[in-house]
C-alpha cells in the first residue's frame, strides 16, 4: 500500500519530501520528469556504486585484452621477419580497446544492478510524473502512517493525491 | 537550486514541459503518407543501388569492381573511411558536451548519436563489400574454429575490428541508455502492442530519484569511455594506411589528420541532419539559431585545423626529400585526380570561411549547402588518399591506375539510401529529441521563483 502526491512545483515537492523525511518516513520515492540534484540531496544519494563497476570492468578488460592478444599469438605463431611474437605496441592497442569495451559493458551492468532495473512489476506510479508533475510516493507504511503522510503531502501543496494498492 | 533555464535556445518561445512531450512524441506516433513515400524511396535506393550490385559482385567476384593488381584498394575503402568519419561527431560531440554541461547539446544530441550509429553500420557494410568473400568475415574475430586459426593482432586491420566493434557497442549503449526515460514517456502515451514493447524497452522506468541518480553516473562514465574511444577509432583507421610503407600514406600526421577530418565531416553531417529534422519533423521550436551558430563556429575551427594539417602534410612530404614521396605528392597535386584534390581544398578549406559571417552562420539554407559541400569534399579526400597513393608507389613498374566502376559508384550512392532508411526507421522508434534533457533547459516550475 502506498500514497502518492503529485506537485506542479518543484519547490513544493522538495519541501514535502524534506518534511516527510524529518517526520520519520524513510520509504519514500521521488518521481520527476527530469533529474533533480536537490532530490538526491533529500534522499542522501551521493556517489553511486556504478563507479566501482566501471573501474572493475576497465581492469578486467585490460587484462582480457592483453591476454587475448598474447594468447592468440602463442597458439597461432606467425613469425614475420624475426619480429617479436609478443609485440607490445600493437597489443597495447587491443588492450586499450578491450579496456573501454569491458568498462562500458560493466557500467551497463552496474546501472542495472544499482538502479534495480528492469523492474516490470507493478509499482506505484503516475504517468504525469513523466510529463510535468513531481510525485512523492510513500510506501510500506501502516494505515495511520499513510494518513499522516497524506496530510503532510496535502499541506505542502499537492495537486492530486492517490492511494495505491499492489495487485494481489 | 542550481538548475537554470536557457531561453536563448528557443527561437519561438519556451515550451512547457507538457508541450515538449506532446511535440516530440507526435513525431513518433503520427505518421503521414509523406513519411512512407520517403521511406519506400530510400529502401528502394538501398536495395537497387547497394544490395543488388553487391549480390551481383558476390556472384561474379570482386574483380567486377575497378580495383586491379596495383590498386587493390578502391572506393569501398574510401567510403568506409568516409562513413566511419561521419560517425565521429555524433557520439564524441555528445560526450564532450555532456562532460562540459553544455545546454545547447540537449536538443540535438540524440539525433547526432543516431547518426553515429547508422554511419558505423554503413561503414561496416563497406568492409564486407570490400573483402569480397563476405562469408569468411567471421575469421577476423577471435572465435575458436576447427582450423585452429586465430587473428593476427599485430595487423592494423585487426585493430580496426576491435575498435569498430567496441565503438559500435559503446555507441549503441550510449544512445540506448540516454533514451530509457524517453521510452517510458512513449510507453505512457501509447496503447496496445506499442505500449507493451516500450514497457520492455524502458525497463519499467518510473523516474525515481534513485533511477535518475544511477543513470546520471552511468551516463557520465559512458561519456568518459566514449571520448578516448572515438579518438582511438579514427586513429586506428588512419593506421590501416599510415602503417604501410606506401608513399603518400606513411605519415605520422595521419592519426590527428583523420581524427580532425572525421569530427569535421561529422559536424557538417549534424548540420545536414538538423536541417532535415527541422524541415520534416517540425522541430523548429527546439533546434534554433543558437545550435546553428555554435555548430557553425565549430565547423570554422575544425576547417582551420584541417587546413593546417593539410599544409603540414605537404610540407613534411617536401621536407622529407624522398623522391618517392615527392612523386606521390606531384601526382596528387597535378596528376589525373588533381581536379578532385583542388575541389576538396575549395570545399573544405575555403567554402567554410564563409561561415565567418554571422549572417551566413544563421541561415539554415546556406548552412545546409555548406555542410553538404564539406561532406562532398571529405568524401573526395578519402577517395584521393586511396586512389592517388597505392597505385603510385615507388618504381614505375608498380604504378597502376584506379577508376571506380559503375558497380562501385552505384554502391556508393546506395549507401546513402541505407543510412537514410535506418535514420527514418529510427525517428519512428526513438524520440529524435531528448524529452527530459530539453526540459532541463526550461525554467524550473517553482512557486517561489
Amino acid at each position: 500500500m502506498a500514497v502518492m502526491g503529485a506537485f506542479a512545483y518543484e519547490d513544493d515537492f522538495l519541501g514535502a519530501a524534506e518534511k516527510l523525511k524529518s517526520a520519520g518516513f524513510d520509504n519514500i520515492s521521488l518521481l520527476s520528469p527530469l533529474p533533480l540534484e536537490e532530490a538526491y540531496e533529500v534522499l542522501g544519494l551521493r556517489k553511486s556504486r556504478v563507479r566501482h563497476f566501471s573501474l572493475f570492468g576497465g581492469i578486467i578488460g585490460a587484462l582480457a585484452g592483453f591476454a587475448l592478444a598474447v594468447g592468440t599469438a602463442l597458439v597461432f605463431i606467425l613469425p614475420t621477419g624475426g619480429r617479436a611474437i609478443i609485440a607490445l605496441p600493437p597489443y597495447f592497442i587491443i588492450t586499450y580497446e578491450m579496456t573501454i569495451l569491458f568498462g562500458v559493458l560493466f557500467t551497463l551492468l552496474g546501472f542495472h544492478f544499482v538502479s534495480g532495473l528492469p523492474a516490470w512489476h507493478d509499482a506505484p506510479y503516475m504517468t504525469s510524473a513523466n510529463i510535468d508533475r513531481f510525485v512523492i510516493v510513500v510506501e510500506g507504511a501502516t494505515e495511520d502512517q499513510l494518513t499522516r503522510a497524506e496530510a503532510i503531502i496535502k499541506d505542502a501543496g499537492a495537486d492530486e493525491i492517490q492511494r495505491w494498492v499492489a495487485d494481489q | 537550486m542550481s538548475r537554470e533555464s536557457s531561453p536563448e535556445l528557443f527561437d519561438h518561445g519556451q515550451p512547457s514541459y507538457a508541450d515538449v512531450n506532446r511535440d516530440v512524441l507526435s513525431t513518433m506516433l503520427e505518421t503521414g503518407p509523406r513519411y512512407w513515400i520517403l521511406l519506400g524511396s530510400m529502401i528502394s535506393v538501398a536495395g537497387v543501388l547497394f544490395f543488388m550490385p553487391w549480390i551481383y559482385q558476390l556472384f561474379v567476384g570482386v574483380g567486377a569492381a575497378g580495383m586491379n593488381r596495383n590498386a587493390v584498394w578502391g572506393t569501398y575503402l574510401s567510403n568506409f573511411i568516409f562513413w566511419i568519419g561521419l560517425s565521429h561527431s555524433g557520439t564524441l560531440l555528445s560526450a564532450v558536451l555532456h562532460m562540459t554541461n553544455s545546454q545547447w547539446r540537449k536538443s540535438i544530441y540524440r539525433s547526432a548519436e543516431a547518426m553515429t550509429l547508422f554511419s558505423l553500420m554503413t561503414a561496416a557494410l563497406f568492409v564486407m563489400v570490400h573483402v569480397g568473400r563476405v562469408w569468411f568475415v567471421h575469421w577476423s574475430f577471435p572465435i575458436p574454429n576447427e582450423m585452429g586459426l586465430w587473428p593476427n593482432f599485430r595487423s592494423p586491420l585487426m585493430f580496426d575490428v576491435m575498435a569498430i566493434t567496441t565503438y559500435l557497442t559503446a555507441s549503441s549503449i550510449f544512445i540506448y541508455m540516454g533514451s530509457v526515460p524517453d521510452f517510458a514517456a512513449v510507453r505512457d502515451a501509447s496503447t496496445g502492442i506499442r505500449r507493451r514493447l516500450y514497457t520492455i524497452f524502458s525497463f519499467g522506468w518510473r523516474g525515481t530519484a534513485k533511477e535518475w541518480h544511477t543513470l546520471g553516473w552511468a551516463y557520465t562514465f559512458f561519456a568518459v569511455f566514449v571520448i578516448p574511444l572515438a579518438v582511438s577509432v579514427h586513429s586506428i583507421v588512419s593506421w590501416d594506411f599510415a602503417l604501410s610503407v606506401v608513399p603518400g600514406l606513411h605519415h605520422t600526421i595521419f592519426a590527428p589528420y583523420f581524427v580532425c577530418g572525421a569530427i569535421y565531416s561529422g559536424t557538417a553531417g549534424i548540420v545536414t541532419v538538423m536541417y532535415c529534422l527541422r524541415k520534416f519533423l517540425g522541430f523548429e521550436r527546439y533546434i534554433g539559431q543558437v545550435h546553428l551558430d555554435n555548430l557553425g563556429k565549430l565547423l570554422i575551427v575544425l576547417s582551420l585545423i584541417w587546413s593546417y594539417i593539410n599544409i603540414l602534410e605537404l610540407f613534411s612530404t617536401w621536407y622529407s626529400g624522398t623522391s618517392f614521396e615527392i612523386e606521390a605528392l606531384k601526382f596528387r597535386l597535378t596528376g589525373f585526380y588533381a581536379p578532385l584534390y583542388w575541389e576538396m581544398i575549395l570545399f573544405c578549406a575555403f567554402v567554410p570561411l564563409l561561415m565567418l559571417t554571422k549572417k551566413i552562420r544563421l541561415s539554415w539554407n546556406k548552412m545546409l549547402v555548406i555542410s553538404i559541400l564539406i561532406n562532398i569534399g571529405m568524401l573526395t579526400e578519402r577517395f584521393i588518399i586511396v586512389a592517388t597513393s597505392q597505385p603510385r608507389k615507388f618504381l614505375p613498374d608498380a604504378f597502376g591506375f584506379y577508376l571506380p566502376s559503375w558497380l562501385e559508384i552505384s554502391i556508393t550512392v546506395g549507401s546513402f539510401g541505407i543510412f537514410a532508411t535506418l535514420f527514418l526507421i529510427f525517428i519512428k522508434w526513438v524520440p529524435a529529441v531528448s524529452i527530459y534533457e530539453v526540459k532541463e533547459t526550461l525554467p524550473p516550475p517553482r512557486r517561489n521563483s
